[in-house]
């Protein structure tokens, strides 16, 4: 290949002047194979660099000042707190079938306490395939039909007003609490929002308002914010939704009775609202734990790989870690941590870095073999949980919005007796407090630090800046290598043409032949369009097969790849049959199909890195290789050397491993274990995609397996 | 009668302004620098807002209330403050401002008068109470009305840079802004000294460009420092004083009214391992001797009482003290007498009080010309024998020119 290209450029040797940057690209193309194969181990090392290239977070807004004031939270908000849990946890509370019985103890202690309140009744949304709301934003005025009386959600929202602030923006935290079967973790939780409200409404330094949500979460903890948001972002002006709250006698009697109960109150039965809310919090404590010490851990990957503003997950951080003597926990891929190839590879960074640092004193960016491998565990489920595009918790709904929001799950280490309560109770609701007074400060939106970047450890980042250059350099030999290809493939149809290598030859040739041998690659072009067009229908098919009544998720996917082969096959006979007598006079066909293969995957990677990176990494980290390598089987086995040999097991393993389902298997057994793994897991995985409208679903159906199907029809090219 | 002026004519009429002149110097050594101590005024500049630099207001209010209780008064104080801390939500004291975690003493107590606040404080704004060009409608309590006379303290802090000092977070004053202000302010005798105080970082650099004599300053760090807060209110939750101001006010606090303790004093006072930054003083520009200039020529108010012999010398003294202003522009000494009555100017008497104060440093010979008349005690007599023999030079000098 390489000597094919040095003739090309003897060739143009006699023309005095090229400019360097098409030298160059000359250059480039014509070691494309060198290229490639730098690019590519470069991109993965600097993969694996990430945790060492890691930065200190730090507080960029100057505004926030976190920690610059002490906590007011007093013993006396605490005992407020233990109240309201007591009477949460009390049998009688607990009675009622609709659990309204609870809601209402904790409207009546919002009211004590001063607070505006009032009930949003709300009809949980099932999550439902739309094949063209795909990042289109959030649904408004959507009126289900078939609701019914017996399931709605109510959520519980009280509403201090900042007494000297002018109204216009508001501080959220969020509460998920099941009614019905709300566990002492969810209580518990209740209880220290409980407790940071009564102190909140006697400050004085309130800017913004406070809302606090308690969501209804028997239909789940994501269902009810979500709802609970739309409401409050998309009023409705219509009077079609206002007869569904009076419909159900059994919330008007709610509703009644409240307003009898407390008369001249602040309690409304209309939908309260606040200012725009400049951050959201989102407050759980889990039930079981074996923990050694309190803990708390942030989620904050919301759809699509969008992350909340740093800054808050720094001023959370800052002030656990540094006020209140928290653990501070970030997602891990737990797998990774005791992998032994991973701690050989930091390692080898360590001792590298001891020796530059020999070499030169002011180099330092080593880090410990142990915090490399912790690091690249929470930078890989950073990656993970990104490139699902899945909200990890009902900060998601938040983010759809543009309202920065995490959520945090306070783990205590576990004993019943009051005094832990009491401390449990103090330290979670200081470091509410803390966040609340610091947010409190702002005076913009967030918008100082980072919005792209992955955690390797609750303190540490990697920003945009360093980890696209790892991608950067997965995907930068592909439109090289395509060129290379494409070159080629024509220049040699030329010689067998031609029979030889002067240029009097090819001037020889008659200029219709050239003509059509320029434009001979829209016949690859024309394959890859329809694999492609196949791919979308393949996008689509499971908003059909959805329909189909009472079908379990293995049925699911069977009738699903049926119905992707059958559309295929019917595709190929239709549209490509003219294609397959162009074939026969064609030698190097497959090179100018894989050159546009590639091509079009370098656009698809490049569309989708700016979507979401994450999955974009990943992606290339499967198809990068694949692509690159892809070469007819026959070929090799024909030529038999031990280079061909490694090539063709390259080939059949890339070729098992990039394929979607294989990979999402091999993913789940690494997590897992290989014990538990059924067919309908796929379809129940590829459901939640679309359900969550991630983008990680399109560039699967429209990128990944198309250029999988692309790659094997190469492989199994017969020339 | 000009097509009958002769070159003779003109040189008589050039000579009467130079005798005038003669008989005035015998009483103020130079025209423009002998201008006699009269007034003080201070123009005090916090130039950031948020809430997060409660610390510059506060600052600013504390120099605010150390140069009133030193006993500059009110209306010769221009305060401004780019923001407005006391009734920023954020508070936790309502209407409070302070500078001490202790809260003993509230900067925004009563009488705090703020002449320009919020958005009014601008580059512009700033510049133009500097240089006295105010648009017709701006009252007379938002501008500055020194004369020739006054020692100005202007204090100003904020976040700066090299050469550049921000205001409002939005639009900077360069160094190169602030000389020229400071200039035209000389030229148009808007001075006769000049302390310039400074509160940012790398403070030292906003003085690069001054030229004018009569300028004194000092910054609270060098170029490349930082200047740091002094402490964090964990009450309010924000830092509440800057270091330097810090230390300029423990300085302070130790003075009254009365006392007399040196510039020199003031600036070895700061300890750069304290401020955690050098404290930097200019003092090219500035002719006299550190050590002898008291704070309070700055951040106190005159405060000599003025001896007179009689109720009525004093006045027909003064004339002679504003001719060498007047007489170019007005050639009739009957005019200038009269107008002489009803002005006030009492810088001689200033003088001859307190002479170690000014004359020490100025050893022309025309001072020890007019000690001795001073101490011949017939100077007013010498005055009226002058005036006299002026009108027949004058007459002599219209029968020339007919």
């Amino acid at each position: 290949m390489a000597e094919t290209k040095e003739k090309s450029l003897s060739d143009e040797k006699p023309k005095p002047r090229v400019r360097p940057i098409v030298r160059l690209g000359i250059f480039l193309i014509s070691h494309s194979f060198l290229v490639s194969v730098v690019c590519c181990t470069a991109g993965v090392l600097a993969l694996f660099l990430l945790p060492v290239l890691a930065k200190n977070t730090y507080i960029s807004e100057n505004a926030l000042m976190p920690g610059s004031a002490s906590p007011m939270l007093s013993n006396q908000h605490v005992s407020d707190g233990n109240r309201l849990v007591k009477d949460l946890t009390n049998p009688n509370s607990k009675s009622s079938e609709t659990g309204i019985e609870s809601h209402k103890i904790i409207a009546q202690y919002m009211l004590d306490l001063g607070a505006e309140v009032s009930f949003h009744k709300f009809h949980p949304q099932m999550n439902q395939f739309h094949p063209l709301h795909f990042f289109s934003s959030p649904v408004s005025g959507k009126i289900q039909e078939n609701y019914s009386c017996s399931s709605y959600g109510i959520n519980t929202v009280g509403i201090i007003r900042a007494p000297r602030g002018d109204g216009k923006e508001a501080i959220v935290l969020v509460t998920p609490y099941n009614a019905l079967k709300s566990g002492f973790g969810e209580a518990l939780s209740l209880g220290i929002a409980y407790s940071v409200f009564s102190l909140l409404t006697q400050v004085t330094w309130l800017a913004k308002d406070i809302i606090w949500l308690v969501a209804d979460s028997q239909y789940g903890e994501y269902a009810a914010v979500a709802a609970w948001l739309r409401e409050y972002q998309t009023p409705k002006f219509s009077s079609l939704s206002t007869p569904n709250a009076e419909m159900c006698p059994d919330v008007n009697n709610l509703f009644e009775l409240k307003g009898h109960s407390i008369s001249g109150s602040k309690f409304s039965n209309s939908f309260r609202r606040a200012g725009t809310m400049a951050a959201a919090l989102v407050l759980k404590v889990r039930d079981q734990n074996e923990q050694f010490e309190d803990t708390i851990s942030i989620y904050a990957e919301a759809s699509n790989g969008q992350m909340p503003n740093l800054d808050l997950i720094n001023v959370v951080n800052y002030l656990a870690v540094h006020r209140q003597g928290l653990r501070v926990n970030v997602e891990k891929l737990w797998p990774l941590l005791n992998s032994s190839w991973l701690k050989s590879l930091g390692e080898i960074f360590e001792s590298l870095a001891k020796v530059a640092k020999s070499l030169y004193p002011k180099w330092k960016f080593g880090i410990p073999a142990t915090e490399y491998v912790e690091g690249t565990a929470t930078l890989a489920s950073s990656l993970y949980y990104q490139a699902l595009g899945v909200p990890t918790g009902p900060h998601g709904a938040f983010r759809d919005y543009q309202v920065d929001a995490i959520t945090l799950e306070i783990s205590p280490k576990f004993s019943l007796d009051k005094v832990w309560r009491n401390d449990i109770l103090l330290r979670g609701g200081r470091l509410i407090e803390g966040v609340i007074r610091s947010v409190n400060n702002l005076l913009e939106k967030f918008h100082q630090s980072f919005f792209l970047y992955l955690l390797t450890s609750p303190s540490k980042f990697v920003s945009v800046g360093v980890y696209m250059i790892a991608f950067a350099l997965l995907i930068a030999s592909l439109p090289m290598v395509a060129a290379s290809l494409y070159v080629d493939a024509n220049s040699s149809s030329n010689c067998s043409k031609g029979d030889s290598s002067t240029p009097s030859a090819i001037t020889d040739t008659d200029e219709h032949s050239i003509a059509i041998r320029s434009w001979r690659w829209l016949n690859s072009a024309k394959l890859v369009f329809i694999v492609h067009l196949w791919g979308a229908i393949v996008s689509l098919l499971p908003y059909f097969i959805s329909q189909i009544p009472d079908c379990s998720p293995t049925t699911s996917f069977m009738i699903w790849v049926l119905l992707s082969i059958l559309s295929l096959l019917t595709l190929n006979s239709v549209l490509a049959s003219p294609l397959a007598c162009a074939k026969a006079t064609q030698e190097k066909e497959w090179a100018l199909v894989k050159s546009v293969t590639i091509s079009l995957v370098f656009i698809g990677l490049g569309l989708m890195s700016v979507i979401n990176f994450a999955t974009a990494e990943i992606g290339a980290l499967l198809m990068v290789p694949m692509c690159l390598l892809a070469r007819p089987l026959k070929l090799d086995v024909r030529a038999g050397t031990l280079r061909s040999f490694c090539r063709l097991i390259c080939n059949l393993v890339l070729g098992h491993i990039a394929f979607p389902p294989a990979a999402f298997f091999l993913l789940k057994g690494m997590l897992d274990g290989f014990g538990n793994a059924n067919v309908g897991d796929f379809w129940m995985w590829v459901e939640s995609l679309w359900a969550w409208n991630s983008a990680t679903y399109l560039f699967i159906g429209m990128v990944q397996l198309p250029c999988w199907v692309l790659c094997v029809s190469i492989l199994f090219h017969t020339c | 009668m000009e097509t009958f002026i002769n070159p003779k004519s003109l040189f008589h009429l050039l000579l009467l302004p130079c005798l005038l002149l003669y008989s005035s110097i015998a009483y103020n050594s130079s025209p423009v620098e002998a201008a006699m101590h009269t007034n003080n005024w201070a123009v005090l500049v916090c130039t950031s807002r948020f809430w997060f630099n409660y610390r510059h207001m506060a600052n600013t209010l504390s120099l605010y209330r150390t140069v009133k209780r030193l006993g500059i008064p009110d209306e010769r104080i221009i305060l401004m403050l780019a923001d407005d801390m006391a009734c920023n939500t954020r508070n936790k004291y309502p209407a409070q401002v302070f500078n001490n975690e202790n809260h003993r003493l509230n900067l925004y107590g009563d009488n705090v008068e703020v002449d320009y606040r919020g958005y009014e404080v601008t580059v512009e704004n700033f510049l133009r109470v500097l240089t006295g060009r105010h648009e017709t409608a701006v009252p007379r309590s938002k501008r500055l009305l020194s004369d020739e006379g006054s020692h100005i303290l202007l204090y100003m802090t904020g976040h700066g840079g090299d050469e550049f000092l921000k205001f409002q977070d939005s639009e900077e004053l360069q160094s190169h802004d602030l000389a020229d202000a400071v200039k035209q302010m000389k030229e148009k005798h808007r001075f006769k000294e000049l302390l310039i105080m400074v509160d940012t970082c790398q403070a030292a650099t906003l003085f690069n460009q001054f030229q004018s004599p009569g300028v004194l300053a000092i910054g609270s760090s060098m170029k490349g420092e930082n200047s740091y807060s002094h402490h964090l209110d964990s009450d309010v939750g924000v830092s509440v004083v800057d270091r330097f101001t810090y230390y300029t006010l423990a300085f302070f606090e130790r003075l009254n009214i009365y006392d007399n303790a040196s510039l020199s004093s003031l600036f070895s006072s700061y300890n750069p391992s304290l401020l955690m930054s050098t404290a930097y003083y200019r003092k090219d520009l500035y002719k006299r001797r550190l050590e002898e200039v008291p704070v309070t020529n700055f951040f106190g108010s005159v405060m000599e009482t003025i001896h007179t012999d009689a109720a009525y010398k004093a006045l027909s003294r003064r004339n002679s003290g504003r001719f060498e202003d007047e007489m170019s522009l007005d050639q009739s000494v009957h005019h200038i007498e009269r107008r002489m009555l009803i002005k006030v100017n009492d810088g001689d008497e200033i003088h001859d009080i307190n002479p170690e104060g000014e004359e020490g440093a100025c050893k022309c010979p025309w001072s020890t010309f007019r000690n001795t008349f001073q101490k011949a005690e017939n100077v007013d007599s010498l005055v009226n024998y002058g005036l006299v023999a002026m009108i027949p030079l004058l007459v002599i000098s219209t029968w020339l020119v007919q």
